[in-house]
């Protein structure tokens, strides 16, 4: 199993979950997170006055899928979520050593 | 199985099948505490036999003393003992006692203590002692338990009433605010929540407490005001039953009324008394009104226990600091009517009233809310026969109290005789994952946050305060908070719409200005415009921001919707508006201000669209002289004006047939507008600039014109720190009298500024460095200069007359004030259009000088301060 962590555009997030959705993949969780990559924010002028904006918002989504889904998955997201520009996002691609369904205990890929 | 347990569970099966044929929670709770009555007592005689004679007595008390125990309430059980040493003698009877009863399926929830430890109050056992206002005798030493109800207890509580008083008022204020201070929670919690039964009880306790003599503590509703038939009886009722149902269909102590328990409830028996009750929601709306009753209640008893517990000092201090009404007094933090007839005689006095309310924040008395209400009629048709409402309600939407205003006059009906369309969504409940008050609270509280940050006391969000003090018209926004989801109140896909036509009819009745109406109308149809961009586009995108410039036009509508989006978002749920959507609602609005403000120089009006822009519009007569007049002024103009405004400036050039230049000063609110209309001329701006300097006012923002015709238009926002202007109506006069003077160049600037008087002014707390840019890449006919500096009076006349002196011209200035950081953008030409690299480094160097500066100090020496002033 892979836990696969995509940060990317706010407004692409209904794009890439109705994606995900279309291959198989309805469970997630959403985070709405600020930060920056390389381009490290960018300065605004207002008024004026220049001021950095060296957070920016962004939406992570995280989901655990099975080894073989993984390229399937991540290729969904890229695909989905690139705009072309800078501050498209990331994708991480991290191991996951098991899984629990609380509500009846089912363990490993059945608990996805 | 043990007798006690077969009875129990007997009763209780017999119990609930009537409840849920007879739907009466008052009669349900009095039965099931009889029942739990004889279980307790034989129990009790079991396990103490000899305690008739014994100095031991089982006493209810709390909920269970006021004989109202719900299925699945605890039971609140005294064990009284005469002495101490008792105590320990009867430990296990006490455990076979206590078993017997957990086994009969009572929660028993009990205590252990003497006499003496009942009239003892520590911070621990405040609740004990507020418990004990309802006990009853059960069983055992009957005697004993007379000494305590019928000298002890009554003693105790005359002795202890201040402090017992003020501690049930704390807790109380305390339970209101972890509930949010209001009754119009979407899921409340019916027994915690203000206006629930913990309400009741409290009113129910503060009157026991206020009425308690020597030998008698009243019972629980004794001294309850206007006990027969009111509402608070029916609230009564119905909370019981709910609560009752509650307890059945959740199977433990659950109060909360959520939306499924809703549907339950409401689909209940308990909905007969209601046959016009359809739906939940309708539902819920008589549950509301309910619980309104029961938050009255609770107020008026809050008002007679701060009666109660006044001590000389607080009257002194009460009467200190009595506000000063001619027809409202002040009394306890409390507003009242001076004459009791006043509103019945004089309706109009209510919307004066509401001002009062909105300008100090205080609450109005119970004695004032009624004679609201008997006024009510009277006040109707007052309102329906003026046309002159809004400027009396606008008055009362700009002041910083504005949401107690109108929650007040929501919970006395004024709101209702004025927008008969607010009645639609009173109480409305609308269910969606965000939304936690209902939607009357959901506007009001959009509109307190609004204010809120006015006070700047979140750092955070100083710059959405900036762009409320900055909005001409804040009314407008105000008043399309308040309706922008009235038309939720009418099935439909999109209550936008509803919402509109909704307000027409009332702004129209109320009287509100075209140009008025237009904003409150943009600002509804748009109210969600700025979320769904948040949501679904590229705010990094400048397609997207080009589309929302277009949809907003003007920077007045889009400060006003930036504020809307805001207050709306914030007033979902205390948690809505996060840090991510704050941060990305800020920047949706830079680069849409940029946006509109960016091409300052580039685009410039057409004549043949002009006229549209004027407020009220020109008439045919006029067009060709507003084309004229605006034709060649950059679109910028048009995007930070108001029309009104717009035409404001168009009748003052119409001055200009009779004289060579005009100006205007008006006042608006916490600073003045200057306009000034002339032929340009070399040094003109800068003139100004001393002009307004040597009078000693200080040039908060200002902008300057030129249209095709060469006619310039600079306008200044001035604050009058001497106030000067405030004082003397003639001030005025002299200030334009002196700006015409300098426009017209029949006076010195320098003459001007030598004879003005010193100025003192307090020294600022830090320094700000000065900084000049030189910037020839965002415009592309000009070149753009940048300062930042340490503002003081006379700063924009030096650094304009430093530009203007080195035979540049100045065709744009943007100038901004923030605390003491003067931010001044200018757009200079020169002979050749932008300066060259040389001329842009020496005009940088004269510029600092002109800030303080010497240019040694470039390679990065401490700047020296500039005298004060």
């Amino acid at each position: 199993m892979k836990r696969v962590e995509a940060i990317i555009r706010p407004f692409k997030l209904d794009g890439v979950r109705a994606a995900l959705s279309e291959i198989g993949v309805h469970g997630m969780t959403i985070y709405d997170i600020r930060g920056h990559g390389r381009q490290k924010g960018h300065k605004e002028i207002y008024r004026g006055q220049e001021y950095e904006i060296d957070l920016l918002p962004k939406v992570k989504l995280e989901t655990v899928v099975t080894d073989e889904r993984v390229e399937e998955v991540v290729d969904t997201i890229v695909t989905t979520a690139r705009t072309g520009r800078i501050g498209d996002g990331k994708v991480f691609v991290c191991p996951t050593e098991g899984a629990v369904r609380i509500r009846n205990h089912e363990t490993g890929e059945d608990a996805l | 199985m043990p007798d006690s347990i077969s009875l129990a569970m007997r009763g209780r099966d017999l119990k609930k099948k009537r409840f849920f044929t007879d739907n009466n929670g008052l009669a349900y709770v009095s039965a099931r505490s009889g029942e739990v009555d004889r279980i307790v007592a034989r129990s009790f005689s079991d396990c103490f036999p000899a305690a008739e004679k014994g100095d031991i007595a089982a006493v209810a008390v709390g909920g269970y003393g006021r004989s109202q125990l719900f299925p699945h309430s605890d039971v609140d059980l005294l064990i009284l003992f005469s002495d101490d040493r008792l105590v320990a003698q009867s430990e296990g009877a006490l455990a076979r006692l206590l078993a017997g009863l957990w086994d009969a399926k009572l929660r028993v929830s009990h205590s252990v203590r003497t006499p003496k430890d009942c009239t003892t109050i520590t911070p621990e056992n405040a609740e004990l002692s507020i418990s004990l206002l309802d006990s009853r005798f059960l069983a055992g030493d009957r005697e004993l338990f007379g000494l305590l109800h019928g000298q002890q207890l009554p003693q105790f509580f005359l002795r202890e009433q201040s402090a017992l008083l003020r501690n049930l008022v704390e807790l109380s204020q305390a339970r209101h605010q972890r509930h949010g201070k209001t009754i119009y929670h979407l899921e409340p919690d019916i027994k915690e929540c203000p206006g629930g039964l913990r309400d009741f009880h409290l009113a129910c306790w503060i009157s026991q407490l206020v009425n308690v003599t020597q030998d008698h503590v009243p019972l629980s509703e004794e001294h309850l005001p206007d006990k027969d038939g009111t509402e608070w009886m029916q609230a009564k009722r119905f909370l019981f039953s709910v609560r009752c149902y509650l307890h059945y269909f959740v199977g433990r102590d659950n109060n909360n009324l959520t939306f499924e328990m809703q549907d339950r409830v409401s689909r209940s028996g308990l909905a007969k008394p209601f046959p016009k009750a359809h739906r939940t929601e309708d539902w819920m709306r008589d549950y509301f009104r309910h619980v309104r009753a029961v938050s009255r209640l609770a107020t008026q008893m809050m008002e007679v226990a701060a009666v109660s517990r006044r001590t000389l000092l607080t009257r002194v201090r009460d009467r200190s600091s009595r506000l000063s009404h001619v027809y409202f007094p002040v009394s306890r933090g409390r507003i009242y009517l001076r004459h009791s007839q006043a509103l019945k005689d004089r309706p109009e006095l209510v919307f004066e009233l509401f001002r009062w309310v909105a300008r100090h924040g205080l609450p109005l008395a119970a004695e004032t809310e009624r004679r609201i209400k008997e006024a009510l009629p009277g006040i109707e048709t007052h309102a329906r026969s003026r046309a002159d409402v809004w400027p009396m309600l606008a008055a009362i939407l700009k002041l910083r109290h504005a949401y107690r205003a109108l929650t007040a006059m929501h919970e006395t009906g004024v709101l209702f005789a004025l927008f008969p369309e607010f009645k639609l969504i009173d109480c409305l409940v609308i269910r969606d994952f965000y939304h936690r008050y209902t939607v009357d609270e959901h506007v009001f509280r959009a509109v307190r946050h609004i204010h809120e940050l006015r006070e700047g006391k979140d750092e955070n969000l100083r710059d959405y305060g900036s762009l409320l003090v900055e909005l001409e018209h804040p009314e407008r926004l105000f008043f399309a908070v308040l309706f922008h989801d009235v038309g939720k109140g009418v099935p439909g896909p999109d209550h936008s719409q509803r919402s509109i036509e909704l307000t027409d009819r009332a702004m129209e009745r109320i009287g509100m200005e075209a140009a008025g109406r237009e904003t409150v109308r943009f600002l509804i149809r748009h109210h969600l415009t700025m979320s769904a961009f948040m949501r679904g586009r590229d705010v990094s995108d400048p397609e997207t921001i080009h589309e929302l410039a277009d949809i907003v036009g003007t920077i007045d509508r889009l400060k006003a919707l930036t504020l809307v989006t805001f207050a709306d978002i914030r007033a979902l749920n205390p948690l809505a508006m996060t840090p991510w959507r704050r941060e990305l609602l800020w920047q949706l609005y830079v680069a849409t201000y940029n946006r509109l403000t960016g091409d300052v120089e580039d685009l410039r009006i057409r004549p043949e669209a002009s006229q549209t822009y004027l407020a009220p519009p020109a008439s045919a007569d006029e067009r060709k002289d507003v084309d004229e007049f605006l034709e060649g002024f950059p679109e910028r103009y048009l995007r930070t004006r108001t029309p009104e405004k717009i035409r404001s400036h168009f009748n003052l050039s119409r001055r200009l047939a009779e004289q060579d230049s005009a100006v205007s000063v008006t006042e608006n609110g916490s600073f003045y507008e200057v306009a000034v209309i002339t032929k340009d001329r070399p040094n003109l701006f800068a003139s100004l600039c001393g002009g307004l300097a040597a009078f000693g006012v200080s040039i908060e923002k200002a902008e300057a014109f030129s249209n095709a015709y060469g006619l310039v238009l600079d306008t200044f926002i001035v604050v009058d720190s001497n106030h000067r202007l405030d004082v003397s109506p003639d001030a005025s006069l002299q200030l334009a009298r002196t700006l015409r003077k300098v426009a017209e160049d029949r006076v010195e600037v320098k003459d001007l500024l030598q004879a003005r008087e010193p100025v003192y002014r307090t020294a600022a707390r830090t320094w700000i460095k000065p900084r000049v840019s030189i910037d020839n890449q965002t415009s592309q006919r000009a070149t753009v200069i940048h300062v930042t500096a340490q503002d003081r009076i006379g700063l924009l006349y030096d650094l304009a007359r430093t530009i203007s002196s080195g035979g540049y011209d100045i065709e744009v200035v943007l100038i901004d004030t923030q605390g003491r950081k003067a931010m001044d953008v200018f757009y200079a030409t020169g002979p050749d259009g932008k300066l060259a690299p040389m001329e842009g480094e020496r005009l940088r160097d004269e510029m600092l000088a002109a800030c303080g500066v010497r240019v040694s100090e470039k390679a990065g020496q401490a700047p020296v301060r500039p005298p004060a002033g």
